[in-house]
C-alpha cells in the first residue's frame, strides 16, 4: 500500500479516493417511503414520487419544497419523469399504483424560463419569496393516461420529448405519443416480457427503447415499418432486473477514453469499437448485481445509422439488437440494487439499493503493465484485498475487455437503517457550487427522505 | 375460500407444546402504533448527523437494540398469526417453526443492518395461500421490528410445488407494497393478524 491515508482514515471509510458529503435533506420530507427522484432536465428543481399519493416538486437552490402535486393519483405514486425538450414549460409525467400516468404542466414565462428561473434562485437566496412566486403559478394536472391493468413501475420521455413509453406489472410497456397539450394517443403495446415490467428507458440517440423485467429479461423494442415490435433481448443472471439505463452520448470525450495521448493500439482499436456500439447498457438486479452491456457492432452501426431513419423497407439489415455482457462491476452489495445512475458528465455509475449503501465506480483501462498513476495502482491493490475472488472471476471471464471498474467511493447507512430506492446525478445548483460542470448525487429512500450528497476527495493525511 | 379448503384436515399441534418466551416473562408490547400501514413500516426517522459514525452505538437511543431480538422473539410474533383458511396459528399448523427462523447479523463492521430468514412450510404441498401466508409473516415482521431488520420470507424448500415462484414474489418490495395498498389483501391480512398480541 503506498497511500499513506489507507492506514490511518477513519475505520468505516476504506481508503477510497472519493467520499460521499452530505450536502442537504431536502425539506421538509415526506412522512412515508419516497420512490424515485428526477431532476428537471434544465430548471434546479427535482420531482420525487412519494407513497403517499403525492409528487413533491423540490428546489435544488434552496433544498426546500416548492409544490405538492396531488389529487391525480389515487395510491402510491411510483415513478416520475420530466419532458426533455420543451420551451417556455415545464412538463412531468408521474406514474402509479393505481395503474394510471399523469401529465403535469407548467408555464415558464416567455422564451427562455430556463435561465430567468436559475439567477432569479441563486440571486435572492430568500427562499420564502421564492416559494410564493412559484405557487402562484404551479403546475397543474392536465391528463391521465388510463390502459395499463395493474402498477406503473416506471415511465419515460424518449429525448426528443415525442414519445412516452410506460411499464407495468400487467407485464406490458405502451409507447404514448402526445397529440396536443391534453390528448395522448397509444402508439404501442408491447408484451415481450412474462411478468412485471419493472424500468423503461430510451437510447439518448436513437429511437431504441429497453425494458426490465421480474422475468430476468431486459427487451429492446423498435419501429418497424408503422408498428413498434421487439427486436431482441437479453438474459440476466441476476434475477429480477431492478432498472436500466443507457451511457450518455458522446462519452468518449468526458470519461476514461478522453486521454488519448500515447495510448496503443489496442485501446484505440477499443475504443473505435465502443463508437461503433454507441452508448453502452448498465442494469442493476436482485442479486445485488450491477452490469453493463454493449451492442454488438455490426455493418449498419455506428453514428451515420444513428438518425438516418431510412424506412424497414428500403433498409438491406436486419433490426435485431445483438448485445452482449461488457462488464460486471465489482460486487459491493448484498442485497436488491434497486437503481444505478450514469453520470453524463464523467462516465462515473452510481449505485444503491436494499442494503441502504450509495457505490461509485469508475471505469480506466486495465493495467496490464505498471504504468498508470499512483492513484490507480493504490485503488487496485485495495479492489484486489476487498473482493479478491471477484476481480480474479471477472478476469477469467472477459480477458479480452481492456478497461475495468473498480469502486472510488462507497458510504454505508446512507438512509440511516433503510432501503434506498432510487438514486440519480444531477447538476449541482445551489449558491456554493464549486464549479460550473459539478454533479450532485440524489438518493430517495424509505425513510421519505430525498439526499444530496457531493462528491469530493479524500484529503490525504 | 371457505367452502374449498386445499386442506381440510391438517396436522395440528397442542399449543402447549409450542415453543414460546410469553409464558416465562410478561409479553413485551411492540411499539408501533399508529394505524397508517406505512407510518408503522417506516417509523420516524432522527437525522443521523454523521453517516461515517461507527454504525451500532448510533443505535443506543432505540429501545430494541441488537441483543433484544432473538429467533424465539421472531417466533413469538409470526406463531400466533391465523391461517387463512383454518381457525388455528400458523404455529400449531407448524407452518412457521423455531428450527426455520434464523437471524444473520450485520454483513459488514460498518452496517446496522441484520437479516431476518423465515422458512414457512405450507401445510400441503400445493396450498394455493402459500403466498398470502408468506406475505402476512413478512408484513407481520416488518411492523414488528425495527427497520434495521431486513425481512426474507420462503417457502421452505421441497415443500412447495412452485416455492421459487412464490418465494420470489415474496422477495419483491414493489409487489409487497403495492399488495399493502390492496384493500382486499390486506383485509385478509388483518384478519391473520387480528390473532397476534
Amino acid at each position: 500500500m503506498t497511500d499513506p491515508s489507507a492506514s490511518s482514515s477513519p475505520s468505516t471509510t476504506p481508503p477510497y479516493s472519493l467520499q460521499l458529503t452530505p450536502l442537504s435533506t431536502l425539506q421538509p420530507p415526506s412522512s412515508s417511503r419516497t420512490w424515485q427522484t428526477k431532476p428537471h432536465p434544465s430548471l434546479p428543481l427535482v420531482a420525487t414520487a412519494c407513497s403517499d399519493h403525492t409528487v413533491r416538486i423540490y428546489s435544488l437552490t434552496s433544498f426546500t419544497l416548492v409544490q405538492t402535486l396531488s389529487g391525480a393519483h389515487k395510491r402510491s405514486v411510483r415513478t416520475v419523469s420530466w419532458k426533455p425538450n420543451t420551451r417556455g414549460e415545464s412538463v412531468l409525467a408521474t406514474g402509479s399504483f393505481d395503474s394510471s400516468a399523469a401529465i403535469w404542466r407548467r408555464q415558464e414565462g416567455v422564451g427562455r424560463g430556463e435561465e430567468d428561473f436559475t439567477s432569479r434562485g441563486v440571486r435572492s437566496g430568500n427562499d420564502e419569496d421564492d416559494d410564493d412566486e412559484e405557487e402562484d403559478d404551479g403546475f397543474d394536472f392536465t391528463t391521465i393516461l388510463d390502459g395499463h391493468e395493474s402498477e406503473l413501475k416506471s415511465l419515460s420521455w424518449s429525448p426528443s420529448g415525442h414519445l412516452l413509453a410506460t411499464c407495468s406489472r400487467d407485464k406490458s410497456v405502451w409507447i404514448w405519443e402526445e397529440v396536443d397539450e391534453e390528448n395522448y394517443e397509444t402508439v404501442a403495446v408491447l408484451q415481450e416480457h412474462d411478468a412485471d415490467v419493472k424500468c423503461v428507458a430510451w437510447h439518448p440517440e436513437e429511437e431504441l427503447l429497453v425494458s426490465s423485467s421480474y422475468d430476468d429479461w431486459v427487451k429492446f423494442y423498435r419501429e418497424d415499418g408503422d408498428d413498434w415490435v421487439g427486436v431482441g433481448g437479453i438474459e440476466s443472471e441476476g434475477g429480477t432486473v431492478w432498472w436500466v439505463e443507457f451511457e450518455g452520448s458522446g462519452m468518449k470525450e468526458r470519461d476514461f477514453r478522453k486521454a488519448r495521448e500515447g495510448l496503443s493500439e489496442g485501446r484505440e482499436e477499443w475504443i473505435a469499437m465502443l463508437e461503433r456500439s454507441g452508448p453502452r447498457l448498465a442494469t442493476s438486479s436482485d442479486d445485488g448485481g450491477v452490469r453493463i452491456y454493449r451492442r454488438k457492432p455490426s455493418e449498419r452501426s455506428g453514428n451515420a445509422a444513428a438518425s438516418t431513419g431510412i424506412p424497414s423497407i428500403i433498409r438491406s439489415f436486419s433490426i435485431d439488437e445483438e448485445w452482449v455482457l461488457d462488464a460486471v462491476l465489482p460486487k459491493r452489495h448484498d442485497r436488491p440494487v434497486y437503481s444505478v445512475s450514469w453520470s453524463k458528465r464523467t462516465g462515473m455509475i452510481v449505485s444503491a439499493g436494499s442494503d441502504g449503501k450509495i457505490v461509485v465506480y469508475k471505469e480506466r483501462w486495465r493495467e496490464a503493465k505498471k504504468q498508470q498513476s499512483h492513484e490507480a495502482e493504490t485503488k487496485a491493490e485495495s479492489d484486489v484485498q476487498a473482493d479478491g475472488e471477484q476481480v480474479t472471476t471477472e478476469a477469467g471471464k472477459k480477458p479480452d475487455t481492456p478497461t475495468e471498474w473498480s469502486v472510488v467511493a462507497e458510504l454505508y447507512s446512507a438512509h440511516d437503517v433503510f432501503e434506498i430506492n432510487h438514486v440519480v446525478w444531477a447538476h449541482r445548483r445551489d449558491k456554493d457550487c464549486r464549479s460550473e460542470d459539478e454533479e450532485v448525487i440524489i438518493s430517495t429512500g424509505d425513510d421519505g427522505e430525498v439526499k444530496v450528497w457531493t462528491l469530493d476527495e479524500v484529503v490525504k493525511a | 375460500m371457505e367452502l374449498d379448503k386445499d386442506n381440510a384436515n391438517p396436522t395440528i399441534l397442542n399449543p402447549s407444546d409450542l415453543p414460546s418466551r410469553r409464558r416465562e416473562s410478561s409479553v413485551k408490547k411492540r411499539e408501533d402504533g399508529g394505524t397508517g400501514l406505512f407510518d408503522a413500516l417506516v417509523p420516524s426517522y432522527t437525522y443521523l448527523s454523521d453517516p461515517f459514525e461507527p454504525s451500532v452505538s448510533s443505535c443506543d437511543s432505540d429501545d430494541d437494540s441488537v441483543e433484544d431480538i432473538d429467533e424465539l422473539e421472531i417466533y413469538d410474533l409470526i406463531s400466533s398469526i391465523s391461517d387463512p383458511e383454518h381457525p388455528l396459528s400458523l404455529g400449531s399448523l407448524a407452518v412457521v417453526n423455531l428450527p426455520d427462523i434464523h437471524i444473520y447479523p450485520p454483513t459488514s463492521p460498518h452496517s446496522k443492518i441484520s437479516t431476518v430468514v423465515v422458512e414457512i412450510t405450507p401445510t400441503i404441498t400445493h396450498c394455493s395461500l402459500a403466498t398470502v401466508i408468506g406475505l402476512g409473516v413478512r408484513v407481520r415482521l416488518e411492523q414488528a421490528l425495527p427497520p434495521r431488520f431486513r425481512v426474507d420470507v420462503r417457502v421452505k424448500k421441497g415443500t412447495h410445488s412452485t416455492d421459487e415462484a412464490v418465494n420470489k414474489q415474496l422477495g419483491d418490495k414493489e409487489r409487497v407494497a403495492a399488495a399493502l395498498e390492496n384493500d382486499t389483501l390486506m383485509d385478509v391480512i388483518r384478519r391473520m393478524h387480528a390473532t397476534c398480541e
